[in-house]
């Protein structure tokens, strides 16, 4: 593989060559026109790609990956860019292959609940386009408004409502790949086939192992009733007990969310304001749906929960716009942080939910020892935590510290029997992390997984995985793997 | 991480702000809002993309030069971004201040640099000469030129969109409003408020029927109204394209004009010239001298349908039996978040239906003058924007007279029937029809 960045000579003939594939218009590679895609929603770490090549079908694909295979030029799959731990962020001059324009709903199944999509299908759309016929797609991640699903599937990716419907890989059926060799490779398409779960394995592999090219997803009947409820508290213990307490008594949310003081001061100065009292601690919204009978009883109950825990305002939403309200404040929580801070770092850890207080506390001591304010969202429900660390990039170290705050913050997620990914990824963000959850051993069987599918590392290299080269045995027995292909 | 200790590539001055493009966090929450974006799928543009270009060249990354013009150039200044980003990044503010820097450094050369000074410095500056292009058009279209032009097929000469634009221009029939008659119209009936009018070049120009209509509405509506002959162009355009010393210009002599007088409101009916106009204290914020007025002159300027509905618009009571739809212009509904107030008026008139037309907020490709230095992107958009339109519509009704002209450009290509209306115009065709229906105004 070919690490270094190519030459200018090898650069042109690739250029040529791939034009032929996609057409001049089709490829960038001029300084102003790939500065752009130097980083995706991760902005710490950056990288010029070599070029960016948009294919519009898969065998454009196919005929793309065999050439850089056949030259060993490494390649990274792109969506939209909104991923959060720099997935699709070429760190080394690699070549960007796009899928933004394979952007079609191929087809919608409603007999049989299942759709087929292109990758840059954008996740929102589909919900929209299946509507009309009362169907919808679950999984909801706070970008599904540009965010592709072909990238959901990279990342496994999840939302507010997966605590009720699960993340992505429960919603894949089937997949087309083409593979690091520019072969492709159909897995799936019913429900269940026999062998090992090659779906589930590709699902959340962050384009290490294959570019998907064709995704046939589960598609839900729309619940006949949805019903909300926002719950306001003078402290985050009450908050964090309350939601634990919920889901103790036996109730499955659709969604159980919560922010924190800094995190609402964020999104109450951003575009999204609901208007929450100023001198708030936490809150808590919670989505209940299913069929009609019975929902009540559950608003109820949760409404009873907060009420133990000495809620200061509990109510449930009077109709649709509010609702509608109180989720685009939610769900744009990350980016309003730019009204208070120039920059962010958005963690993703994930806890049991009884350690919820404890490691907020945990959290707040860390803002404290590194001197940065962070704001705390979370899909309380399952115990998936975003703290957004503030910092600012233009002062000396700030970045750096941020970073090392990040790595406490997941250390301290592990050590409470948690995890240091959810639902954005490893990426590059968290590849040393990847030591807080596993020992060499266990990042090597992984390691060997890979190379079963992109055995030179073309596809995506230098990401997920902790470097190397901090571990010279692991090194040695890489190279002893052999190539395999399937 | 290691610190860019460049200068930055903007040494003119009004450089892009950096206040503004720190607050962009890079979610990519704006992508799918940018109609450019959606139809080339291209990073760079994307709002997230130029806002992510202008912080390189702040940061001496980036060269002002072609390549790096190109995209803030395909930017349609829609602001539909600014609807959709989390954190309110000012995009359209940033473009314009980076058309500002570019103005300067890579200025337009040959026959555009011509054709730019023309009409930026020369013709639309001035309410004269702006009359006079019209009068020659008047006369282009009546004296049986137009007629002899294109049955000589002498239009081929001109590029395929500007044969599209001619084919489509109203017949012009009435003179500009501006200096017709007197500066003062009374109230019809009970004075509720005293009003200035803001006349528009293109739309007195092109559509006087639409101002005209709009003083009515306004008379009829409890309004004294002060149409000041000293008025000049509100400075859109030359902020578009970058030409920010002659938009302050402009904007100074109208804060002069407007303010010498005490009203309640300064009205305008074209939503390009009402966010310009609303955002004078942001093109002269480094002006201490017009800091407090453009303030003021800023918070009285409002669309004649923003202003109706608070002031309570008396309902009309001829029946308009009608189907029409309303489109959203970019810089009523994103840049000046007016959405409600022209669907309320159209709801209030008697007989009317309104069907919702699908992505109303997108851009119909007009924005200013893109239509002319973008044609081909702006005809994607008004292609796409045709489709949109509901099936069975008498009319299509909007706040803009750039997206009056674009739909009349697409009415004709698409062999289509609609009438293109200004919300304004019926209203007071409902008002009219009162008239003649029994009761005069008082």
């Amino acid at each position: 593989m070919i690490d270094a960045p190519l030459d200018e000579k090898r650069k042109q003939q690739m250029i040529d060559a791939l034009s032929r594939v996609v057409g001049k218009k089709s490829i960038l590679y001029r300084y102003e026109d790939v500065m752009a895609y130097e980083c995706d929603g991760y902005t710490i770490h950056k990288g010029l790609p070599a070029a960016v090549v948009f294919p519009s079908n898969t065998e454009e694909v196919a005929a793309i990956v065999s050439y850089l295979h056949q030259q060993q030029i490494p390649f990274i799959p792109r969506g939209a860019g909104t991923g959060l731990s720099g997935g699709a962020t070429a760190l080394n001059g690699e070549v960007i292959i796009s899928l933004v324009r394979m952007n079609k709903l191929l087809h919608v199944d409603y007999d049989n609940r299942r759709a087929v999509v292109q990758p840059g299908y954008i996740n929102l759309k589909l919900s929209n386009s299946i509507a009309s016929k009362g169907y919808y797609y679950a999984p909801d991640p706070s970008s599904q408004a540009t965010c592709t699903i072909g990238g959901n599937v990279g990342e496994n990716a999840g939302g507010a409502h997966c605590l009720k419907y699960g993340v992505t890989t429960n919603h894949v059926l089937g997949l087309e790949v083409v593979l690091p060799n520019g072969q492709i490779r159909r897995f799936g398409g019913t429900l269940d086939t026999p062998g090992y779960d090659v779906l589930g394995l590709l699902t959340g592999s962050e384009g290490t192992l294959a570019i998907v090219t064709e995704i046939t997803v589960r598609i839900l009947k729309k619940p006949q009733e949805v019903s909300t409820v926002l719950a306001l508290f003078d402290k985050v213990t009450d908050a964090s007990q309350a939601a634990s307490d919920i889901i103790a008594c036996g109730i499955i949310p659709a969604a159980l969310e919560m922010m924190d003081a800094m995190a609402i001061h964020g999104v109450e100065s951003g575009n999204y304001p609901v208007g929450y009292p100023k001198d708030l601690a936490a809150v808590l919204i919670i989505e209940v749906d299913g069929i009609a009978a019975g929902l009540q009883e559950q608003i109820e109950e949760i409404m009873q929960v907060c009420k133990n825990h000495h809620v200061r305002e509990v109510r449930k939403a009077k109709d649709a716009a509010e609702r509608a309200r109180w989720w685009a404040n939610r769900k744009t929580a990350f980016g309003a942080m730019g009204t208070i801070s120039p920059d962010y770092l958005v963690q993703d850890g994930v806890i049991p939910r009884s350690k919820l207080p404890e490691v907020l506390e945990r959290i707040g001591q860390i803002s404290k020892q590194y001197g940065l304010r962070i704001a705390n969202v979370f899909h309380a429900g399952d115990g998936n935590l975003h703290p957004l660390i503030l910092f600012d990039s233009r002062v000396e170290g700030e970045t750096e510290r941020a970073v090392e705050a990040g790595s406490a913050v997941l250390k301290a997620c592990a050590d409470a029997g948690g995890s240091i990914t959810g639902e954005h990824g490893v990426g590059v963000e968290k590849m040393e992390d990847m030591r807080f959850i596993f020992n060499d051993i266990e990042i090597e069987a992984q390691m060997q997984l890979r190379d079963v599918f992109n055995p030179n590392s073309l596809c995506n290299p230098h990401k997920m995985f902790p470097k190397p080269a901090r571990c010279v045995e692991m090194k040695r027995l890489s190279r002893e793997v052999p190539a395999v292909n399937i | 991480m290691v610190k860019t200790s460049n200068l930055s590539s903007f040494l003119w001055e009004d450089a892009p702000d950096e206040n503004k493009f720190s607050e962009c966090v890079h979610c990519g929450m704006c992508l799918e809002a940018c109609p450019t974006y959606q139809e080339t799928g291209l990073e760079h543009h994307s709002p997230r993309g130029r806002v992510y270009l202008i912080k390189s060249a702040a940061e001496g990354k980036l060269q002002l030069n072609n390549y790096f013009k190109e995209p803030i150039d395909s930017c349609l200044a829609c602001r539909a971004c600014e609807t959709a980003c989390p954190s309110g990044v000012q995009v359209g503010a940033l473009i314009e201040e980076t058309r500002g820097q570019l103005y300067h450094a890579t200025p337009a050369k040959g026959a555009g640099r011509v054709v730019q000074k023309l009409f930026l410095r020369d013709i639309f500056p001035s309410p004269k000469r702006m009359q006079l292009l019209g009068k020659m058009t008047r006369l282009y279209q009546k004296s049986g030129l137009q007629r002899s032009a294109r049955k000589l097929k002498l239009l081929r000469v001109l590029p395929a969109h500007l044969q599209e634009m001619e084919a489509a221009l109203p017949k012009l029939k009435t003179s500009p409003l501006l200096g017709r008659g007197g500066e003062l119209y009374s109230a019809y009936g009970e004075k509720r408020a005293t009003v200035a009018m803001i006349t528009g070049c293109v739309m007195d120009v092109v559509y006087s029927d639409v101002n005209e209509a709009t003083l009515n509405v306004l008379r009829r509506n409890g309004c004294d109204v002060w149409i000041p002959k000293a008025q000049k162009c509100c400075g859109a355009l030359h902020l578009h394209a970058g030409d920010r010393e002659q938009a302050k210009q402009l904007a100074k002599h109208n804060i002069d004009v407007f303010l010498s007088n005490e009203v309640d409101a300064i009205i305008i009916n074209a939503a390009g010239c009402g966010s310009t106009l609303k955002e004078y204290d942001e093109l002269l914020k480094n002006d201490v001298r017009y800091a407090e007025r453009s303030h003021l002159f800023a918070e009285k300027t409002k669309d004649v349908s923003e202003f109706l509905v608070d002031l309570g618009l008396i309902a009309p009571k001829g029946k308009l039996d009608m189907k029409v739809t309303y489109h959203d212009a970019c810089h009523l509904a994103h840049a000046q978040g007016i959405r409600q107030a022209p669907r309320e008026i159209l709801e209030m008139i008697p007989g009317l239906v309104v069907e919702a037309m699908p992505d109303s907020d997108r851009c119909c490709g007009s924005a200013g003058i893109y239509n002319i230095t973008q044609p081909e992107m702006a005809s994607q958009l008004l292609d796409r924007k045709m489709n949109d339109i509901p099936s069975g519509c008498d009319a299509v009704a909007m706040g803009n007279p750039g997206c009056m002209m674009q739909f009349q450009v697409g009415v004709v290509k698409h062999h289509r029937s609609e009438q293109i209306v200004h919300t304004i115009q019926l209203l007071n065709d409902a008002y009219e029809r009162e008239d003649s229906d029994g009761g005069m105004p008082t």
